[in-house]
C-alpha cells in the first residue's frame, strides 16, 4: 500500500448526481480522489446504472457503500486502485416451501439461471448447491409459479416460498387416458383446487367439490356419509345422471363416500364432448378424473393430518308448528268452518265444551284424553306388554308442545385422522396411507365411520424403461340410521322416514310415558303419526358395513424413444351386509307387535382391463404431436342374497338376532346383475407452435346392454383452440400472459339402462305368479314381467363448446369463460305403454326423446403477492355457473307425463318444452273471498270460502285436472361461488360461499302440515289463514272435510329455493417449526388450524334446508322437499405434521 | 375380446325359448290365476281392483262408506260422491290389474298355440282344458272392467303388443265375454282339475256364463244355466256364516272363490291384500286402517216388521237406528245397546255396532275401533275380518289387516237370488218366491249373537207368503239380495243393471245426509253408471282410447 493510495481513501468526496453508470461514476471519482482506478469495464459491467444518493463522506466509505452490494472489491496498490469483481464459489442451502402452508417441497428443481447448474430437493424440501454471488436462482416445480433469487456474496442460506397456483399454465392435468400442460387443453376441462377441496371436512370428496368448478352443480346433504348429488352442466337424460368417476386410469360408477380427500392429488373435471368421448358410453354425464397421491423421490416423509369438530342443526331452521292449544283450537275452527260439531268427533280427546280443552292424560290403556279418570291412570295399571291384550300405556299430554325436531337433532362430533408416508429413491417410488374418520348424524341415532388404507408404488428397471406399479386401496365403512347409507341421493326421502314423521307427528304428544317407554298417537284420537324418535332409537342396530378394495397394476415399456406401451388392469370388489332390526311399535297408532331381522348380503365385482400405446414423436420445435391408441375390455357382477324372519323370543340382546333363532315368516331371495363393456379409442393431440392446436378423438363401444341389432356405438370429437398470446401481433402485450380460445364438438353416449330390453323376460315368484290353487297349498306359475324392445340402441349426447382461458398480468388475474350447447337425442325413455298392451309388465325402453342443456360458465381469479413474493397473499375466486334445460321432445304419442306419486300429489311433470323435473299443478291465485267470488269465479267440486282459488287454465269455466300446469322449475338460474384465501406470514385464513339463485322447492311437507291431513301437526302459517277478517291471507282457512282439490299439487306448495351459503371458513398458522423445535428438528411442518362449516345461510325457502336432494320416483324428482336430512355446522380444529 | 364376451343371458329371469313347453304353459295358467286377487306383488295399493270390488260395488251405493277419515285416501271420497275425475289413482289401479290378467291369459294361449304349432307336449284334452280355464278367467278379467267403465279396448292372444296399444274403446266386449264362457263350460270338467279347489270348473263357468247373460238381460238362457249349477243343492243345508269363516271356505255353497292364502314366506301378497284397509282400527286387536264402513241405510235396511220382513217401502229410515251416533260427554260413555230392536240376524254377521260382541274381539266399544265416526258413521264390516284366534295362521305377522280369507265371487245364493230375478222377469213369481224364500230360511237357522244368554237383537227372519205381484216380487228380491249379499261388491252393478241406481242413490244421499255432511246432496247423473277411463291409459295409448261420455 502506498501512502498517496491509502490517503486518498481519505479523501472527503461530494456526490450530488443520483443516477449514473459506473464508469462515470468511477471517473467522478478519480476526478475528486486524484487516484487512478484499474479495471475491466466488461467484467465489472461498468455500462451499468448505479444509484447513488447524495454523499459526503471519505472515498473508502464511498467505495464500501456503492461497490460492495455489486460484490466489487477493491484493492490499493500503489498510486492505483484496483477493482475487482467478486466471483467466490458459495455453497449456498435452503428449504423450499408451499407458502400456502409451509409443507417442504420435494422435487424442485433449484436451477442457476443461464446455465445447467441444478438440484432438485429432496423430500424435506431441502437442497444444497454451489454458486457464484450474483447467480440467479430460478426456482420451479409444476403448479407452482416460479421464482428468481439472486445469490449475494455474504448469504448461504435461502429459504424458498412457492406459491401455488391453479392458473400455471405449465401445470400437467390428468384427462383422458393421457396428461397434458394445462395450456394445451383444448376442451372444458375444469381442474380443481385440491387445497380448497381438503380444508372442507367431508366425508366424500364430491361433497366438498360443491362450488370448486363451474358447471358442476353439488347438492349437499346432510346425512353423515351421504352421495350428495352431482350434476355436471345439467341433466342430460331422463335417466340416470351420475358422472362417471375415473380413478387412476380405472373407470367407476357409484357413490364415492370410501374415498379419503386426503387422499387425492389431484381432480378434473371433463365436461364437454369433446373432452370427454374418449370415454364414450359412459360419458354422457360428465367424466371426473381423480388421481391419487404418489411418492416422490427423497427420504421419506410421514405426515399427519386430524381434525375433530362438533356438528349441530340449524335449529333456527326448524319449521314452526303450532303448540298443542292453538292446534286443537285450530281443528275445532277447521270444524266450525265446515258447519260440523268438532265435540262429536274430537270430544273424547278436549273435552264436551265448545273450545277445546287440552286433557292431562293422553293414553291410558283404551282411553284417550278427556275420558280417562284418575282411576286409569294408576301406574300400577302399566303393562308394556307385547299382546294387545294386556296392553296398558299411560301418557301423559305435553302441553308445551313437543318440538320434534328438536327432539330428533343432536351435537353430533366428527373426526378424521389420516397419517401418510411417501418418498422413493431413483428406480422405486411409494406412498401409503392409513386413514379413519367418523361422523355422527346431527339426526339421532346416524352415523358413518369409514377406515382406508392405500398403497400406491411404482418401480423401474432397464434404465427406467420400464415401469411398474400398482394403486390399491382397501376401505371399509359403516352407516347407520336413515339417509346415511343410499346408494342415490336423497333415497331415503319420504313420508315413512323420521323426518317425514318430524312433520306429522302432533306434539301434544311427549316423547316417552310415564315409564319411560316411547309415548305415541295410539289411541285412535291423536292422529297416525309416529314418533321420530321411537323410530330412530330403533334403527340404531340398523347397521349397513361395505368393504370395498379398488386399484389397480399397471406396467408401461418404452418400446423406442417417444413410443410408450401400457397395459393396467383394475378391481373393484365391494363386498357389503346390512341388518335391519323391526321392533315393535305398540305406541303407534298404526303400530305392531310384530318384530322381525331381515339380513342383507352381497357384492359387486368389476374388472377393467387398459391397453394404451402412446407416441410421441420428435417432430423439432414447432410440431408436437401425440398419438394414442387403445382398447379397454369391463366386466361387471354383482349378487347378493336377503334373508329374513319375524318372531324371536327376546329382542334385547342384538347377540341372539339371528335369522334362525326367527319362528315365522321366514323368507329368503336373491337377484344378480351381470355386464361387459369392450372398447377400441384413439386420440391425436397436434400443436404447430403452441399456438395452433388440434384434438381428435373416437371411441367404439360394444355394451352387453343391447342386442345384436346395436351392439356397437362410436362415438368422435374434435377440438381445437389458438393460442392467441403466441402470435406475433400480441407478443408486445405484456400484460397479457396467455389468451386461448377453443371450440370443440364431440358425441357421447349412456347406457346405463337397466340390462336386456332387448328380450322378452318371464319370471316365477311367489308374490307374483303364485296361486293358493289348492286352498292353501300353492303352485307356482310364471309370468312375463317385461317387454322387448329389439331395436333399443345408445342414447347420445353431441355437445358443442366455445371457450376462452385468459392469464393478465404474470398471474395476477386469470379466468375461463365457456359456452355450450348439449343435445341428448335417441334419449332412452321407458315408453309408458298402455295396460292393454301389457298389462303391469315392464315397458321396454325407447329412444325417442330429446333434451337440451344450453349454458354458459365464468370463473375470475385475481391473485395479489404471489409473483412478487409478498409477505401478504391474497387470492379471490368467482365462479359462476348458468344452465337451461328443456326437454325438447318425448316421444311423438307422448307429450307429457306426470310423476312423483306421493299419496294423492302428482307432484312433478315431464313435458315437451318444460324443463325435466318441473312442478305440476293448478296454480292457485288466490281464496275465494265471499260467496259472490264463488258463484263467479270457475271453481272444483268442494269449492269454498276460504278455500283455494286456482286458474282456470283450460278457459272453460270450471276447474278440473286439465287446468292443471307447469308451476315451477327446480333448476335455478345460475349458481355461484366465492372463494377467498389470504395469508399473512404464517397465518393463512380461507372463506368459502356459494349459492343458487332462482330455483324453485316444492315443500310437499305442507300436505300434512297446512291441510289438517291426517290430524298431524300444524305450521304456525295456519295462525293467519285466511279469515273474513284476514282477507289478505293466501294460506287456505281450516275446513274439516275440505275437498282434495285443496290440497292437490299446486303452487301453494313451490316456494322460491335461492340460498347463498358461508359453506367454509378456515383460519390457519404455520408453526415455524425450527424456532419452535430447534434447528435439527425432524419436524418439517407444524399446522394448526380452525374451522367451521355452513356458518349461516341466507335463504326464504321455510323447509329444513333449502338444498334438496332429487327423490326418486319413476323418473327423478327434483327439488321435492319431505324432509331432507339437513347440512349441519360444523366447528373443527385440525393439526397436520410433517417428519 | 370375441363378440361373446357381449353376449350376456339375464339373470334370475326366463327368456322366449325357455318357456315354450308344457310347464311353461301350465306356469303361465298359474300365473294367470294368480291376478284374480286382483294384485300382482306388494300389498299396499291394490284396494280398487279388490276381487271384493268393495269400492266400486259398494262404497258407490248406499251400503257402505270409505270410512277412515276424510284426508285418507281422497280419491276414494270421490268415487263415493259420484265426482270421479280421469286422474282417480284408484280407476288406473283396477284398469291396469285386470287388465294385466287378461295378458297373462293371451300369453298362455298364445305360447299353448306355439306349443300346439310345434312340439305338442301337451295332449289336446289338456290343451283343451288349458283354453277353458284361461278363456274363463279372461272373460271374468274382462267383465269386472266393462262394469266398471263400460266401453273398454279388446285385445286376445292374436294381438301383438305393438297392435294392442291401438285397439279402440268403441267395441261391445259382451260378445266375446260370452263366447270366452261358452268355450269354458264346453271344455272344463265337472270334478276341479288335479283335485284343485282353486281351479276353474265346469259349474263356475255355467254360473259365470248365466250372470253375464242376466246382466244382458238374456233371462231365459241365463235362467237354463242356474237351474244347471242350482241342480242337486240345498241351499238350507249350507250355513251362511262359512263363507265368511276361513276354516269352512270352499263349501259347497262357494261356486267361484278367489283363494286367497298368507305365501310361505309369511307374506301377503298372494292374501286379502284388496281388502286389508278393512281391517278395524284404533285400540281393536287389528289396529288399521278403518275403511269400508256400513252405512246407516244399510244397517237400518235390515230391520223387520212383526211378520219377520223387511220394510221394502223403505219405510225402515223413519225411526231410524244409530248406536251412538251424535252422543258426547256421559250420554256417550253411558250408552247402552238396545237389545229389542228387531233385526234380520244377518245383520250382525255383517256389521259391527257398539255393545254386539265381534267375533272374538270382546264386545264392540264404538268410537274406539273407528278412525272418525263424525266422519263415515259408528258401523264397521265384519264379513272379511277373522277371529283373533286364527290371526296366527291366516294373517300376515305383525299385519293382522292382511288376512286370508277366501273372496267369493259367485256362491250359491247370488245364483238363487240370479235365478229368481229371471223366473220374475220371465213371469214365474211362485218360482221366484220359492227361491227367495229358501234363501230366508237358510238366515233363520243363523245363530244369534248373544251378550252372555241374551240375544242382541230380537232376530227375526220369515218367508214371504206370497209374491202379490212382478212389481213387489221385483222389489222383494232385490231387497234379498241386498241383504243377503251385503258388503260383497255387488250392490252398486246391481242398481245400475236395474236402471234405479239415480233414484235409490239420490234418495239415499238424502236419508244418509242427515248424519254424515259429506254424503249430503249428492247428485246422481247418467254417466256415474260408470267411470271415467284412467287418463294416463289415454294418454298412452296415443289417443286411440275415448274418454266415456260425461267425463
Amino acid at each position: 500500500h502506498t501512502a498517496e493510495a491509502q490517503g486518498a481513501l481519505k479523501k472527503t468526496i461530494n456526490i450530488t448526481k443520483k443516477r449514473m453508470t459506473l464508469k462515470n461514476f468511477l471517473e467522478n471519482l478519480e476526478t475528486q480522489s486524484q487516484v487512478k482506478f484499474v479495471y475491466s469495464p466488461s467484467i465489472l459491467k461498468s455500462h451499468r446504472i448505479v444509484e447513488v444518493g447524495s454523499l459526503q463522506s471519505n472515498l473508502a466509505d464511498v467505495l464500501e457503500e456503492v461497490l460492495a452490494p455489486m460484490d466489487i472489491n477493491y484493492k490499493v496498490e500503489n498510486e492505483k486502485i484496483l477493482l475487482i469483481q467478486n466471483r467466490q464459489e458459495l455453497k449456498i442451502v435452503g428449504r423450499v416451501t408451499d407458502a400456502t402452508d409451509n409443507a417442504p417441497l420435494p422435487g424442485v428443481s433449484v436451477l442457476v439461471k443461464g446455465s445447467t447448474n441444478g438440484i432438485l430437493t429432496d423430500n424435506q424440501g431441502q437442497y444444497s448447491l454451489t454458486v457464484k454471488a450474483n447467480d440467479i436462482l430460478v426456482v420451479s416445480y409444476v403448479g407452482y409459479t416460479s421464482q428468481e433469487v439472486r445469490v449475494s456474496s455474504g448469504k448461504t442460506t435461502y429459504n424458498i416460498s412457492l406459491q401455488s397456483t391453479t392458473s400455471d399454465l405449465d401445470e400437467v392435468v390428468v384427462t383422458g387416458y393421457s396428461a397434458q400442460r394445462k395450456k394445451d387443453l383444448t376442451g372444458a376441462v375444469a381442474v380443481v383446487d385440491i387445497g380448497q377441496l381438503k380444508s372442507q371436512p367431508a366425508a366424500s370428496p364430491v361433497e366438498a367439490l360443491q362450488g370448486k368448478a363451474t358447471g358442476v352443480q353439488i347438492v349437499s346433504d346432510g346425512a353423515p356419509g351421504a352421495t350428495p348429488q352431482i350434476r355436471i352442466r345439467g341433466y342430460s337424460t331422463i335417466n340416470n345422471n351420475d358422472p362417471l368417476y375415473v380413478i387412476d386410469g380405472v373407470p367407476y360408477e357409484g357413490k364415492l363416500g370410501w374415498l379419503n380427500s386426503n387422499d387425492i392429488e389431484s381432480m378434473q373435471v371433463l365436461k364437454d364432448a369433446s373432452a370427454a368421448s374418449i370415454y364414450g358410453a359412459r360419458a354422457n354425464n360428465g367424466v371426473v378424473i381423480v388421481t391419487t397421491r404418489k411418492g416422490t423421490k427423497g427420504k421419506a416423509t410421514i405426515g399427519l393430518d386430524a381434525y375433530y369438530g362438533v356438528q349441530q342443526a340449524r335449529s333456527s331452521a326448524f319449521p314452526d308448528m303450532l303448540n298443542p292449544q292453538q292446534w286443537a283450537e285450530n281443528l275445532y275452527q277447521g270444524y266450525r268452518n265446515a258447519g260440523l260439531d268438532p265435540v262429536s268427533a274430537w270430544g273424547r280427546m278436549y273435552g264436551s265444551g265448545d273450545n277445546p280443552v287440552l286433557p292431562d292424560y293422553l293414553l291410558a290403556g283404551g282411553k284417550v284424553g278427556a275420558q280417562i279418570t284418575a282411576a286409569d291412570v294408576d301406574p300400577a295399571l302399566y303393562n308394556y306388554s307385547r299382546d294387545n291384550s294386556t296392553f296398558y300405556q299411560i301418557t301423559q299430554a305435553n302441553k308445551v308442545g313437543t318440538n320434534w325436531f328438536k327432539e330428533l337433532t343432536q351435537s353430533a362430533p366428527m373426526q378424521s385422522y389420516q397419517l401418510s408416508a411417501s418418498g422413493g429413491s431413483d428406480d422405486a417410488t411409494y406412498a401409503m396411507s392409513g386413514g379413519y374418520f367418523k361422523q355422527e348424524g346431527v339426526v339421532i341415532n346416524t352415523g358413518f365411520q369409514r377406515f382406508n388404507f392405500r398403497s400406491n408404488t411404482q418401480f423401474s428397471a432397464f434404465n427406467k424403461k420400464l415401469r411398474i406399479g400398482e394403486n390399491a386401496q382397501y376401505s371399509y365403512t359403516e352407516n347407520y340410521g336413515i339417509g346415511s347409507n343410499v346408494n342415490v341421493s336423497g333415497d331415503y326421502q319420504g313420508e315413512g322416514s323420521v323426518l317425514g314423521f318430524a312433520y306429522r307427528i302432533q306434539n301434544i304428544i311427549p316423547v316417552y310415558d310415564i315409564m319411560g317407554n316411547f309415548a305415541g298417537s295410539r289411541g285412535g284420537a291423536l292422529g297416525n303419526g309416529e314418533n321420530p324418535v321411537a323410530i330412530s332409537y330403533r334403527a340404531k342396530d340398523d347397521k349397513s358395513k361395505s368393504n370395498t378394495f379398488f386399484g389397480n397394476a399397471f406396467a408401461e415399456y418404452d418400446i423406442i424413444e417417444g413410443l410408450m406401451l401400457r397395459t393396467s388392469f383394475g378391481i373393484r370388489y365391494e363386498n357389503w351386509g346390512n341388518i335391519d332390526i323391526v321392533y315393535p311399535n305398540p305406541e303407534f297408532q298404526e303400530g305392531s307387535f310384530n318384530n322381525a331381522l331381515t339380513e342383507n348380503q352381497g357384492y359387486n365385482t368389476e374388472w377393467t382391463w387398459t391397453n394404451t400405446l402412446n407416441y410421441k414423436p420428435k417432430l423439432g420445435d414447432d410440431h408436437s404431436l401425440n398419438v394414442l391408441l387403445g382398447t379397454e375390455a369391463f366386466k361387471s357382477r354383482s349378487r347378493q342374497l336377503t334373508g329374513g324372519r319375524n318372531n324371536f323370543f327376546i329382542l334385547n340382546s342384538l347377540d341372539y338376532l339371528y335369522l334362525s333363532q326367527g319362528s315365522s315368516n321366514i323368507s329368503n331371495n336373491s337377484l344378480g346383475n351381470v355386464g361387459s363393456l369392450f372398447s377400441l379409442f384413439g386420440k391425436a393431440d397436434y400443436a404447430f407452435k403452441d399456438r395452433y392446436l388440434l384434438s381428435l378423438t373416437v371411441r367404439r363401444d360394444g355394451s352387453s346392454n343391447f342386442g345384436p341389432d346395436n351392439l356397437y356405438g362410436v362415438f368422435p370429437a374434435a377440438s381445437a383452440a389458438w393460442r392467441l398470446s403466441e402470435e406475433e401481433f400480441l407478443k408486445d402485450a405484456t400484460w397479457l400472459s396467455d389468451l386461448k380460445i377453443r371450440a370443440g364438438y364431440g358425441v357421447t353416449g349412456n347406457q346405463r339402462i337397466p340390462t336386456f330390453q332387448y328380450l322378452n323376460r318371464f319370471s316365477s315368484t311367489i308374490a307374483q305368479s303364485s296361486y293358493p290353487m289348492g286352498g292353501s297349498s300353492f303352485v307356482t306359475g310364471i309370468y312375463q314381467n317385461a317387454y322387448s324392445n329389439q331395436g333399443i340402441k345408445w342414447e347420445e349426447v353431441k355437445s358443442l363448446n366455445l371457450g376462452l382461458d385468459f392469464t393478465l398480468l404474470n398471474g395476477d388475474f386469470d379466468g375461463s369463460f365457456d359456452w355450450y350447447n348439449r343435445k341428448t337425442s335417441d334419449m332412452l325413455y321407458q315408453l309408458p305403454l298402455p295396460a292393454i298392451a301389457i298389462g303391469l309388465g315392464t315397458s321396454p325402453y325407447v329412444n325417442v326423446g330429446d333434451m337440451q342443456n344450453k349454458g354458459v360458465e365464468l370463473s375470475l381469479g385475481y391473485h395479489y403477492g404471489r409473483s412478487q413474493q409478498k409477505p401478504f397473499t391474497l387470492d379471490v375466486t368467482a365462479n359462476i355457473s348458468r344452465n337451461v334445460n328443456e326437454v325438447v321432445s318425448l316421444a311423438p304419442s307422448v307429450t307429457q307425463q306426470v310423476y312423483g306419486n306421493f299419496r294423492s300429489l302428482q307432484t312433478t311433470i315431464l313435458k315437451d318444452g318444460a324443463p325435466f323435473g318441473s312442478f305440476y299443478g293448478y296454480n292457485m291465485i288466490g281464496i275465494y273471498q265471499d260467496e259472490e267470488d264463488l258463484a263467479n269465479s270457475p271453481t272444483y267440486s268442494g269449492a269454498r270460502v276460504g278455500g283455494p282459488k286456482y286458474a282456470d287454465i283450460s278457459g272453460n269455466g270450471t276447474i278440473g285436472p286439465e287446468d292443471r300446469d307447469v308451476i315451477g322449475s327446480p333448476h335455478p338460474d345460475f349458481v355461484y361461488s366465492l372463494g377467498i384465501n389470504a395469508a399473512y406470514k404464517n397465518f393463512d385464513v380461507q372463506m368459502f360461499f356459494n349459492g343458487s339463485q332462482g330455483n324453485d322447492l316444492y315443500e310437499a311437507t305442507r300436505y300434512f302440515t297446512d291441510f289438517g291431513t291426517f290430524a298431524g301437526q300444524t305450521s304456525t302459517r295456519l295462525l293467519n289463514a285466511w279469515s273474513p277478517t284476514n282477507t289478505g291471507s293466501m294460506t287456505p282457512s281450516p275446513y274439516q272435510g275440505a275437498s282434495d282439490f285443496e290440497y292437490a299439487s299446486s303452487s301453494y306448495y313451490v316456494q322460491d329455493g335461492s340460498f347463498f351459503r358461508m359453506k367454509n371458513f378456515q383460519i390457519g398458522y404455520n408453526f415455524p417449526v425450527k424456532t419452535l423445535f430447534g434447528a435439527n428438528t425432524e419436524i418439517s411442518r407444524f399446522r394448526v388450524y380452525l374451522g367451521a362449516t355452513n356458518l349461516f345461510t341466507i335463504t326464504n325457502y321455510t323447509g329444513l334446508d333449502p338444498e334438496v336432494s332429487q327423490t326418486n320416483s319413476t323418473f327423478q324428482a327434483l327439488g321435492v322437499d319431505f324432509g331432507v336430512y339437513p347440512v349441519p355446522r360444523q366447528y373443527m380444529i385440525g393439526l397436520n405434521i410433517g417428519f | 375380446c370375441s363378440k361373446s364376451f357381449l353376449e350376456k343371458v339375464p339373470q334370475g329371469q326366463l327368456s322366449d325359448p325357455q318357456v315354450i313347453s308344457s310347464e311353461g304353459v301350465e306356469g303361465l295358467l298359474v300365473g294367470a290365476y294368480a291376478l284374480l286377487n286382483g294384485n300382482q306383488d306388494g300389498t299396499w295399493g291394490n284396494y280398487a281392483s279388490a276381487p271384493s270390488q268393495w269400492l266400486f260395488g259398494e262404497v258407490a251405493s248406499d251400503n257402505a262408506h270409505k270410512g277412515s277419515d276424510g284426508t285418507d285416501q281422497p280419491n276414494m271420497n270421490l268415487i263415493e260422491v259420484y265426482q270421479p275425475t280421469s286422474t282417480n289413482d284408484n280407476l288406473s289401479v283396477m284398469w291396469t290389474r285386470y287388465y294385466e290378467g287378461i295378458a297373462r291369459c293371451n300369453n298362455t294361449l298364445r305360447v299353448l298355440a306355439a306349443d300346439q304349432a310345434g312340439n305338442k307336449t301337451i295332449s289336446a284334452d289338456r290343451a283343451a282344458q288349458i283354453q277353458g280355464e284361461a278363456r274363463m278367467l279372461r272373460a271374468h278379467y274382462y267383465f269386472f272392467l266393462v262394469r266398471v267403465f263400460k266401453n273398454i279396448p279388446y285385445v286376445d292372444e292374436n294381438t301383438p303388443p305393438d297392435e294392442a296399444k291401438t285397439k279402440p274403446n268403441d267395441t261391445d266386449v259382451y260378445p266375446m265375454i260370452v263366447a270366452d264362457l261358452e268355450f269354458a263350460v264346453e271344455n272344463l270338467p265337472v270334478e276341479k282339475i288335479n283335485g284343485q279347489v282353486g281351479r276353474v270348473d265346469k259349474m263356475a263357468a255355467e254360473a259365470y256364463l248365466g250372470k253375464v247373460l242376466l246382466y244382458q238381460k238374456q233371462y231365459a238362457e241365463a235362467l237354463q244355466h242356474f237351474t244347471n249349477v242350482m241342480a242337486g243343492k240345498d241351499i238350507t243345508s249350507m250355513p251362511y256364516e262359512n263363507n265368511f269363516d276361513v276354516t269352512t271356505e270352499n263349501g259347497p255353497e262357494s261356486i267361484f272363490a278367489v283363494q286367497h292364502a298368507i305365501s310361505p314366506d309369511g307374506t301377503g301378497d298372494n292374501a286379502n291384500v284388496g281388502d286389508m284397509l278393512s281391517g278395524l282400527y284404533g285400540t281393536s286387536p287389528v289396529g288399521c286402517c278403518g275403511f269400508f264402513q256400513p252405512t246407516f241405510d244399510l244397517v237400518n235396511a235390515f230391520k223387520v216388521n212383526e211378520q219377520g220382513l223387511p220394510y221394502l217401502d223403505g219405510s225402515y229410515r223413519s225411526n231410524p237406528y244409530k248406536s251412538d251416533f251424535g252422543l258426547s260427554g256421559a250420554a256417550k260413555d253411558n250408552y247402552q245397546l238396545d237389545v229389542n230392536l228387531r233385526f234380520d240376524p244377518r245383520l250382525d254377521y255383517t256389521v259391527g255396532r257398539r255393545g254386539v260382541p265381534y267375533l272374538d274381539y270382546g264386545t264392540m266399544p264404538g268410537d274406539a275401533w273407528i278412525r272418525l265416526a263424525s266422519y263415515a258413521g259408528p258401523f264397521v264390516g265384519k264379513k272379511n275380518q277373522v277371529p283373533v284366534a286364527q290371526f296366527p295362521s291366516h294373517t300376515v305377522s305383525g299385519a293382522a289387516y292382511i288376512n286370508d280369507l277366501n273372496v267369493n265371487l259367485i256362491r250359491l245364493a247370488d245364483v238363487v237370488l240370479m235365478a229368481a230375478e229371471c223366473q220374475i222377469e220371465l213371469g214365474n213369481l211362485s218360482e221366484a218366491l220359492r227361491l227367495v224364500n229358501s234363501v230366508r230360511a237358510r238366515a233363520a237357522t243363523i245363530a244369534p249373537i248373544s251378550i252372555g244368554d241374551t240375544p242382541a237383537a230380537q232376530y227375526d227372519v220369515k218367508p214371504y207368503p206370497s209374491f202379490p205381484s212382478v212389481e213387489y216380487a221385483r222389489n222383494a228380491v232385490r231387497f234379498e239380495r241386498r241383504l243377503e249379499l251385503a258388503m260383497e261388491g255387488h250392490r252398486f252393478f246391481d242398481l245400475v243393471r236395474w236402471g234405479v241406481a239415480k233414484d235409490v242413490l239420490e234418495s239415499y244421499s238424502g236419508f244418509e245426509g242427515g248424519f254424515l255432511q259429506s254424503y249430503r246432496n249428492l247428485t246422481f247423473s247418467s254417466r256415474n253408471e260408470y267411470f271415467p277411463i284412467p287418463q294416463d291409459q289415454i294418454d298412452q295409448s296415443s289417443g286411440t282410447l275415448k274418454q266415456n261420455e260425461g267425463y
